[in-house]
């Protein structure tokens, strides 16, 4: 588990930019899939 | 320098409307696309109903089609069995398209439908196109060559009624391109768009035409699809504002033609990031109006009719005493300034050739 975790870690650091990216989407989409709903309910 | 728009009723700053179609135009000449998916929600943020923005801005994209495609008829890049195969599917499609429309209009709900309809598909273009040139920016760095497949099968090529496209040198079920054709109508009509963002696409992945063929063919669809939008739009709800069009079609054709001059100097790959991120940013965009911004109450305008220009009182007259006539009006208007325009583009073309061969 720890090596996982550690492997996950430096793969972060290497690919910081395609990292940034995704996170930056999965947000992009979070709120405009939460914000549907929401004004959908 | 505001303008009143006698269809759409509100009144427009007309420096915007032109620098903001011309940046469209740019956009289009450099990366090949319509520009309608950009050009409609900026016509809501500038304060035209979604109503009046999607109608107007398909007689924009009618009249730009017809410029591009005189071009491609020139040049014999045109494969026109296949493009009226998937005009067919186009034309049902648009109906169906202008139904769903009429259903949600209906029902009052038609602005959040087009709002949301806009959010969402500028979120996939834009999530696609972010990561594919991600990874061929990737792929370049790294030096990695793949070698593509040449044509993969799908279940839409095991349909009957297979016939022999001479021109695309395929045989295919007749049945893709009407279905394609019905998706992208379908769509087209509920968000006024010509839909090549899905068209071309489909044209290199699915029916699998040759590449010199899809720009011209593409666009000789956009014509069929964006005439009979606009022509329902202005037969059923009279919302085609020609002064609106004149503006938008002037400035995107100027902006076409400095796109594709740019595109010829600038590698495109790279600014596709770009063009995704600007296509998120405007997702976002009509997010925050659709969900967070304030509504504000709009105050309807109503200007007595002798207080009109002539031209706008003759405009708002005809369209609302002869719809049908109107309708083929804008029509016959937008192919003038296509024609018009494309003649004047080669007018241009010839007289800096001469130019060049003097010096």
């Amino acid at each position: 588990m720890p090596n996982i975790i550690r492997n996950l870690r430096s793969e972060i650091k290497k690919n910081k930019l395609k990292t940034s990216i995704f996170l930056g989407l999965s947000a992009y989409w979070g709120i405009i899939l939460v914000s549907t709903l929401v004004t959908f309910n | 320098m505001e303008v009143f728009l006698p269809i759409a009723e509100v009144s427009v700053n007309i420096l915007a409307i032109f620098i903001l179609s011309g940046i469209v135009g740019v956009l289009s000449g450099l990366f090949g696309v319509g520009g309608g998916f950009l050009m409609t929600p900026f016509l809501i943020f500038l304060g035209v109903p979604p109503t009046y923005a999607v109608a107007n801005e398909a007689n924009n994209i009618l009249a730009t089609s017809v410029s591009g495609s005189t071009t491609h008829y020139l040049k014999d890049t045109l494969d026109y069995k296949m493009g009226l195969m998937i005009v067919i599917g186009g034309a049902i499609g648009t109906i169906i398209g202008i139904f769903t429309f009429t259903y949600f209009k209906d029902i009052g709900k038609i602005d959040i439908v087009i709002s949301l309809a806009y959010m969402y598909i500028l979120a996939i273009i834009g999530t696609a196109m972010l990561v594919e040139g991600l990874g061929e920016i990737d792929k370049v760095r790294k030096k990695i060559f793949t070698k593509k497949k040449l044509h993969v099968h799908y279940w839409i090529h095991g349909l009957p009624l297979r016939m022999r496209f001479k021109k695309s040198k395929l045989y295919e079920s007749a049945f893709t391109p009407i279905i394609i054709g019905l998706i992208v109508g379908f769509i087209a009509a509920i968000m006024g768009i010509g839909g090549a963002f899905i068209l071309v696409p489909a044209m290199i992945y699915i029916i699998g035409m040759p590449t010199r063929l899809i720009p011209g063919t593409s666009l000789f669809v956009t014509i069929f699809v964006s005439l009979i939008v606009t022509f329902l739009h202005a037969f059923n709800y009279g919302s085609i504002d020609l002064i609106l069009v004149f503006l938008l079609v002037t400035g995107s054709i100027v902006g076409v033609q400095i796109g594709q001059k740019i595109g010829e100097s600038v590698d495109s790959t790279n600014l596709k990031t770009l063009l995704a991120i600007l296509l998120l940013v405007v997702g976002i965009a009509i997010a925050y109006d659709s969900f967070f911004a304030e509504k504000l109450v709009n105050e309807v305008v109503k200007i007595d009719k002798n207080d009109l220009n002539p031209l706008s009182m003759f405009i708002k007259n005809l369209s609302e005493d002869v719809p049908f006539l109107y309708g083929l009006f804008s029509i016959i208007f937008a192919f003038s300034l296509g024609i018009g325009a494309a003649f004047i583009r080669r007018f241009f073309s010839n007289l800096r050739k001469k130019y060049f061969k003097i010096k």
